[in-house]
């Protein structure tokens, strides 16, 4: 996995490579790809979440001025 | 780098855009600030997380989509030739100019890189103008939208519409400097403009929020809820505008080659156009147009702390379009035309329209933004909108030259076309999904209800123990 294994070799080759990362040039693909699904995931799960707690709190029906009762120390 | 002095001077625009970044997050706190502090109590905490997220929803975006699209679009693509390529297709090849560099699948580029010292800094700059105009949009919305929906529409603004606009006209080689002789160098319209017209599109579909007008259709005034968050959060958006007028910049530019003018050295700071100016100009045009936009907002608004604020940053916005050029009174007075026209338009909007901008971020972005290229246009007539003016392009035509018309329409594109347009369909398609507005009874209660809910036994323990 390691792309440097010798900073003085790497530095001082005629023609020094810039990618230092693990997995320079077979993996970015890869990690775009991943990235994408844990967006889209992500996106999938906090939608959901939030649409079940919006329901629950619609259904209970607080009146306007209830959420200070809740308020106990200012 | 094997040179000494090209090093100092590689490192020293790479460290200059870093610190732009670092500013600009300020403006990225100060709208947090301002909208927690304009926000009622029983939605602060659901205010400051939807303004929260867009920071890694537009984040990830911009680096899987949104840089690629800034360096695939000055073309249009199918209106103007490209000066790099001489084509009008997508640009999808090359060195800078070219977006190749930008495809995080396949550069080199778009990570740490030891031949590369600038590709990141100028990601992460332009990334955080995404997030400026994703906020925009964030303060008009707050208290009714749903999360889901907000993070949808700050990605559409901030990873793809923006990114388009500032292809078109904030770019060296885009197609509305060529045509149009647009000019923008501040970002009076690919950022104010553009999110100005978008969060327009959305509060059109959106609607006011419960309470805002009286059943004969009078408008109730919301006011801010903490002033003091409101203050601190505008003067940190005032702070973080330094850096956002910085990284509009580059510091450091050798002219004469790049417009192939033989044996010539010209080294100067340019702005996004690469035509010259300096940070030292701009800095007194900024406190001027800063200025001029404080002292209009306290007339018209009678002194009030939350117009007057807001004002100071639409001065600035509406000159900001030509403040790489202007005399400092210039952009003084053109901050306070714009103040005037944004204060007026706003209530006239609201009244006539039910619009509920619970911010006057339209107002502050998108119609001082407007009136800022407007204005631009007649007083820089007859400026190049480029200094790659005669015979660059493959066909032998120029770069227009600033004008009225050109910015005027400049600014229809800005606003309507791809802000207010963008911004009311997405919103309708969200809507029919039930998924932009929160439940009314949940509006009625507060979104922070369950939270505060299920703290209050700790929260009563606590208040009331005495050891």
């Amino acid at each position: 996995m390691a792309t440097v294994t010798n900073w003085i070799e790497h530095l001082s080759s005629d023609e020094v490579a810039g990618s230092i990362y693990p997995g320079a040039g077979s993996s970015e693909t890869a990690l775009v790809i991943l990235c994408a699904v844990i967006w889209i995931g992500w996106h999938v799960l906090t939608a959901k979440s939030e649409s079940d707690e919006l329901s629950r709190l619609a259904r209970k029906k607080y009146g306007a001025n209830d959420h200070k009762s809740n308020i106990t120390d200012w | 780098m094997t040179n000494e002095l090209e090093a100092l001077n590689t490192i020293f625009t790479e460290f200059y855009y870093w610190v732009t970044v670092v500013l600009m997050f300020l403006i990225h706190v100060g709208f947090c600030m301002y909208e927690v502090g304009a926000s009622r109590y029983k939605h602060h905490q659901h205010t400051l997380m939807k303004n929260t997220m867009l920071i890694p929803l537009v984040t990830v975006t911009w680096f899987l989509f949104g840089w690629w699209i800034y360096w695939a679009f000055p073309t249009g693509p199918g209106i103007a030739p490209s000066i790099i390529t001489e084509s009008t297709a997508l640009i999808t090849g090359g060195d800078y100019g070219g977006n190749t560099l930008a495809n995080p699948m396949t550069s080199e580029f778009m990570a740490i890189n030891l031949n590369d010292k600038l590709m990141g800094v100028f990601w992460a700059a332009f990334l955080l103008f995404s997030w400026t105009a994703a906020s925009i949009v964030s303060g008009a919305i707050i208290e009714r939208i749903t999360t889901f929906a907000f993070g949808v529409l700050a990605i559409a603004i901030g990873s793809v519409f923006w990114s388009i606009d500032a292809a078109w006209g904030w770019h060296f080689d885009g197609w509305m400097l060529k045509i149009l002789g647009y000019h923008d160098a501040y970002a009076s319209g690919v950022i104010h403009a553009i999110a100005g017209g978008f969060a327009l599109g959305v509060l059109m579909v959106l609607g006011p929020r419960i309470g805002k007008f009286s059943s004969s259709g009078e408008p109730r005034n919301i006011g801010p809820r903490n002033p003091w968050l409101v203050t601190v959060g505008l003067f940190l958006i005032y702070t973080g505008f330094w850096g956002f007028y910085a990284a509009c910049n580059v510091p450091i530019y050798d002219l004469g080659p790049e417009y192939g003018m033989e044996g010539v050295t010209f080294w100067t700071a340019t702005n996004i156009y690469l035509t010259p100016t300096t940070l030292s100009g701009i800095t007194m045009n900024f406190l001027m147009s800063l200025s001029g936009g404080l002292l209009a907002g306290y007339v018209i608004a009678k002194g009030d702390p939350f117009w007057t604020y807001s004002s100071g940053l639409a001065g600035i916005i509406c000159a900001s379009a030509g403040n790489d050029l202007y005399h400092p009174i210039q952009a003084m007075v053109i901050g306070m035309i714009g103040v005037v026209i944004a204060y007026k338009l706003h209530y006239w909007v609201e009244r006539k329209f039910k619009i509920d901008d619970a911010v006057g971020a339209v107002a502050v972005h998108g119609y001082a933004g407007f009136v800022g290229l407007v204005i631009c246009g007649f007083v820089l007539n007859g400026y190049p909108s480029s200094g790659y003016s005669v015979g660059a392009m493959w066909d032998g035509s120029t770069y227009a030259t600033i004008n009225p018309l050109g910015q005027f329409l400049g600014a229809c594109v800005m606003f309507i076309v791809l802000g207010l347009i963008p911004g009311y369909i997405i919103a309708k398609v969200l809507n029919g999904m039930g998924k932009l507005r929160i439940p009314r009874e949940v509006e009625i209660a507060g979104l922070d209800y369950e939270m505060m809910e299920s703290a209050k036994e700790d929260e009563k323990a606590v208040s009331s123990a005495t050891r």
